[in-house]
């Protein structure tokens, strides 16, 4: 074995056995082309070995040519492909200088087979011998090709395309990947170039020995690449231990994690999201299944917020029940995004989910107390409005009775008037469901129910509250004066519990009249509408106001100007009015007295 | 005196009980009046129509208590029989004070309404007869002259005619022509029946 085989064999080993791992790592990465390209670099430098060794072992003239030749078509796979490496993995160098070598060295290719023996010589006339690492290598002597020159100049082209990308990728501040890759094809690449140059024209005796340069940027190709292996391999070792952190975390907060895909109809969750939903580790969920888990009543409302998400790419949340197999009840909190489909893969929306059920069972309590306190102070404010209510009952008593026994009366007569009669029926009728209206009103006010949540229209609620005090006010010799804005929005709340607030501050603006002079007793009750949606309602009195520093410290518990008061309506009527979404404030008229104000956000709903 | 046949005044803002309370009172073919305010009764009342009232005690702008105060400023002294929705005490107790004839709780019975009407209705008749006759009184002592006067103001506090002439400064003879046109003015027979009414009137007896 000599060692001009030996060698050379080596080189086209060493290329082909880097051309074989990488095409294999591009067969699973189909989308990495820097891979494929880098294959058909390494095969191509492998090619041209033989070939080189083909013509140091040529024994005639003709088989010297032929094997130049051929010699072209490797190169012209290894320049082409170099050319797309530098685009491709490096993401720099002119397009057009890059199409440029390409279109050059296809002309080199075309000229190669079309004119002469080969690109170098038009003919090769007879062959020399040089002794070669103590071997005879044979040169070739003969006319030279003037389409060399096209060779050349698209080796040249090469270089300076990638010289320029080198370039780039140093100012990006890739330093290494600029020295390693750019730097070793551009050295390589014009070492070559020179070799072949001063070999061709003779200026030294030596073989084509083109090859080893070309390895030397195999071998710079290669290193770069197998970085660019391990460098994957890392990540894909990072993410796996950040997905593990993550999990962790999502599993300390008790988060459940989901992925849904819109296009398959797949949920993908974390196991602690399966348990959560109660399914089985590993069961295929889809939107529909999930679906079914979720309790009917909310089962609409989270559907359209999904929706909603899907359609314009919003945040999604929502809180919502589900109905577990075994039929216990959790509530849920869930917050998701869509996120827009990277390349090739279908959208997704990506979330997480908690359970929430003792937050909201603290919350469940936290009303049915503040509830339960309402009722108490409304039963407590009824008190106090007792008279007024008997009052509201005895008008409609009264004239029932003097209708009735003057009935009596007319029917006693000779003649009885039958049509009298018949009015003084009509008329107790009507008296009798006026009673019944009062009391049907009072025994909404002081039932215990459930907190409803309707739509009203505040100008309603007012005038009911204005005719449950109406007796009240007439006997303590005040008057109520209404202004109430037409075309308000429609609010959403608990109509009682609305009436109970406006009962307690219309009863509080009497007390802080008390001392006035007859002329002075008036009040006055205003519905506006509220800054941005809602209705805002005010209570307005002619009293002795109230000490600037008292105006929040009223609506705290226990606080009572009253000998008698349990200090509870106001405090009581904010948290009403806060659970309704809106705010309760007092503050000093200009003039005399205080007013009280409260919002109501239109079509707002209340916490369950 | 032809008196007009006395009317029931009632007052009440609550539509549905005035026409109630009407209608009752109607029913026992009393004449009634019905007024939906204390300022409408006022501003319409005559003092001299004979009648009493019903009314409500609470109503806005003016109360029951306020009217029967207008009422006595006004010169009316017509029967009030106050209606009222609670038994308010205090408010019973200074309305009678003020001299109303009945307080009344509703809803009221029929039977304790028409009694009190009617007592009112009788009151109010006897006060008027009684202000009538005493007008009649004081109309026969405008026709008096001074000097008739005089010796009247002397004849009720029991003096003789001797005396009644030395304190006037005259003879015994001219008073007694006096007396005499006095008994006649006065339409009175004896001395008794003419202190009774000097006494109705208010007359001040001399040296008293």
């Amino acid at each position: 074995m000599s060692w001009v085989t030996i060698l050379w064999s080596m080189t086209a080993a060493a290329c082909l056995t880097l051309a074989a791992i990488q095409f294999l790592v591009w067969c699973h990465r189909r989308t990495m082309w820097a891979d494929l390209l880098f294959t058909l670099t390494a095969t191509g430098v492998a090619v041209y070995a033989g070939c080189e060794l083909w013509m140091i072992r040529a024994v005639t003239p003709a088989q010297f040519a032929t094997a130049l030749r051929w010699l072209q078509v490797p190169t012209w796979v290894v320049v082409v492909s170099l050319a797309g490496f530098v685009r491709l993995h490096l993401h720099a160098g002119r397009r057009w200088l890059a199409w440029s070598v390409f279109a050059l060295r296809s002309l080199a290719l075309l000229l190669n087979f079309l004119v002469g023996q080969n690109l170098n010589y038009r003919e090769v006339t007879r062959l020399r011998h040089v002794p070669f690492l103590g071997e005879s290598a044979s040169l070739g002597v003969g006319v030279s090709n003037p389409c060399m020159i096209v060779g050349q100049l698209s080796l040249l082209l090469l270089v300076i395309f990638t010289v320029d990308a080198t370039i780039t990728v140093w100012r990006r501040g890739d330093r290494r990947q600029a020295v390693l890759t750019g730097g070793s094809i551009a050295f390589f690449a014009l070492t070559g170039m020179a070799q072949a140059v001063l070999v061709l024209w003779r200026l030294v005796d030596l073989p084509l020995t083109e090859s080893f340069f070309f390895l030397g940027i195999v071998v710079a190709m290669g290193f770069e690449m197998s970085r660019e292996t391990l460098r994957a391999a890392q990540l894909s070792d990072d993410l796996r231990e950040s997905e593990a952190r993550m999990t962790l975390a999502a599993e300390a907060a008790g988060f459940g994690i989901w992925m849904w895909t819109l296009a398959t109809n797949q949920v993908w969750g974390s196991e602690r999201w399966l348990r959560l939903f109660g399914f089985e580790p590993g069961e295929a969920v889809t939107f529909e299944k999930l679906t079914q888990r979720i309790h009917p009543d909310d089962r609409e409302r989270v559907a359209s917020a999904v929706r909603h998400a899907v359609e314009t790419g919003a945040d999604y949340a929502s809180e919502y029940r589900i109905m577990l197999p075994d039929g216990t009840v959790r509530w849920i909190a869930a917050r998701g995004r869509k996120h827009p489909a990277p390349r090739g893969k279908p959208a997704r929306m990506l979330g997480a989910s908690i359970d929430i059920t003792d937050r909201k069972q603290s919350e469940l309590e936290t009303a049915q107390q503040r509830n339960q306190l309402a009722h108490l102070s409304r039963v407590n404010m009824l008190g106090e409005l007792a008279g007024s209510l008997a009052h509201e009952l005895n008008q409609p008593l009264t004239a029932i009775l003097s209708n009735a026994q003057a009935a009596q009366r007319f029917l006693a007569h000779d003649s009885p008037d039958l049509s009298e009669v018949r009015d003084i029926l009509a008329d107790i009728v009507a008296e009798d469901k006026r009673a019944g209206e009062v009391i049907h009103r009072l025994r909404l006010l002081l039932k215990k129910g459930e907190i409803q949540n309707l739509p009203l229209a505040v100008n309603e609620v007012v005038q009911e509250v204005l005719q449950l005090v109406r007796s009240d006010l007439v006997n303590q010799g005040f008057t109520a004066q209404t202004e109430l804005a037409p075309d308000l929005p429609v609010v959403h709340g608990d109509r009682v519990q609305l009436q109970q607030v406006l009962i307690n501050l219309v009863m509080n603006a009497c007390d802080a009249m008390a001392g006035s002079p007859a002329g002075g007793r008036k009040l006055i009750i205003r519905t506006a509408p509220a800054e941005g949606e809602g209705v805002c309602v005010s209570v307005a009195d002619r009293g002795v106001g109230l000490a600037p520093d008292k105006l929040e410290t009223i609506f705290e518990p226990f606080f009572s100007t009253k000998a008698h008061g349990m200090g509870l309506g106001l405090s009581v009527c904010r948290s009403i009015i806060t659970a309704h979404g809106g705010k309760l404030r007092a503050t000093n008229n200009p003039k005399r007295g205080a007013t009280f104000h409260f919002t109501l956000p239109a079509g707002a709903e209340t916490k369950p | 005196m032809n008196n007009p046949e006395p009317t029931v005044f009632v007052v009440d803002d609550e539509p549905g009980v005035l026409k109630g309370l009407s209608r009752l009172l109607r029913s026992t073919r009393l004449n009634v009046a019905s007024f939906g305010s204390p300022q409408e009764f006022l501003e319409q009342h005559d003092p001299h129509a004979p009648g009493c009232l019903v009314l409500d005690v609470a109503m806005p702008g003016l109360n029951g208590l306020e009217l029967q105060a207008a009422l006595a400023q006004k010169g009316s002294a017509i029967p009030i029989i106050f209606l009222t929705g609670q038994g308010d005490i205090p408010m019973s107790v200074q309305a009678m004070k003020r001299g109303a004839l009945d307080f009344l709780t509703k809803p009221v019975n029929d039977e304790d309404l028409l009694k009190a009407v009617h007592a009112g209705i009788a009151k109010d008749r006897v006060a008027r007869q009684a202000k009538a006759e005493l007008d009649e009184i004081h109309q026969r002592l405008a026709t008096l002259t001074p000097r008739e006067r005089e010796v009247m103001e002397h004849v009720i506090a029991g003096q003789l005619n001797k005396q009644t002439a030395a304190d006037l400064g005259t003879v015994e003879k001219t008073i007694k022509v006096h007396r005499a046109r006095v008994m006649e003015k006065m339409k009175v027979q004896s001395v008794a029946e003419l202190v009774r009414l000097a006494e109705r009137a208010g007359v001040r007896r001399s040296g008293q």
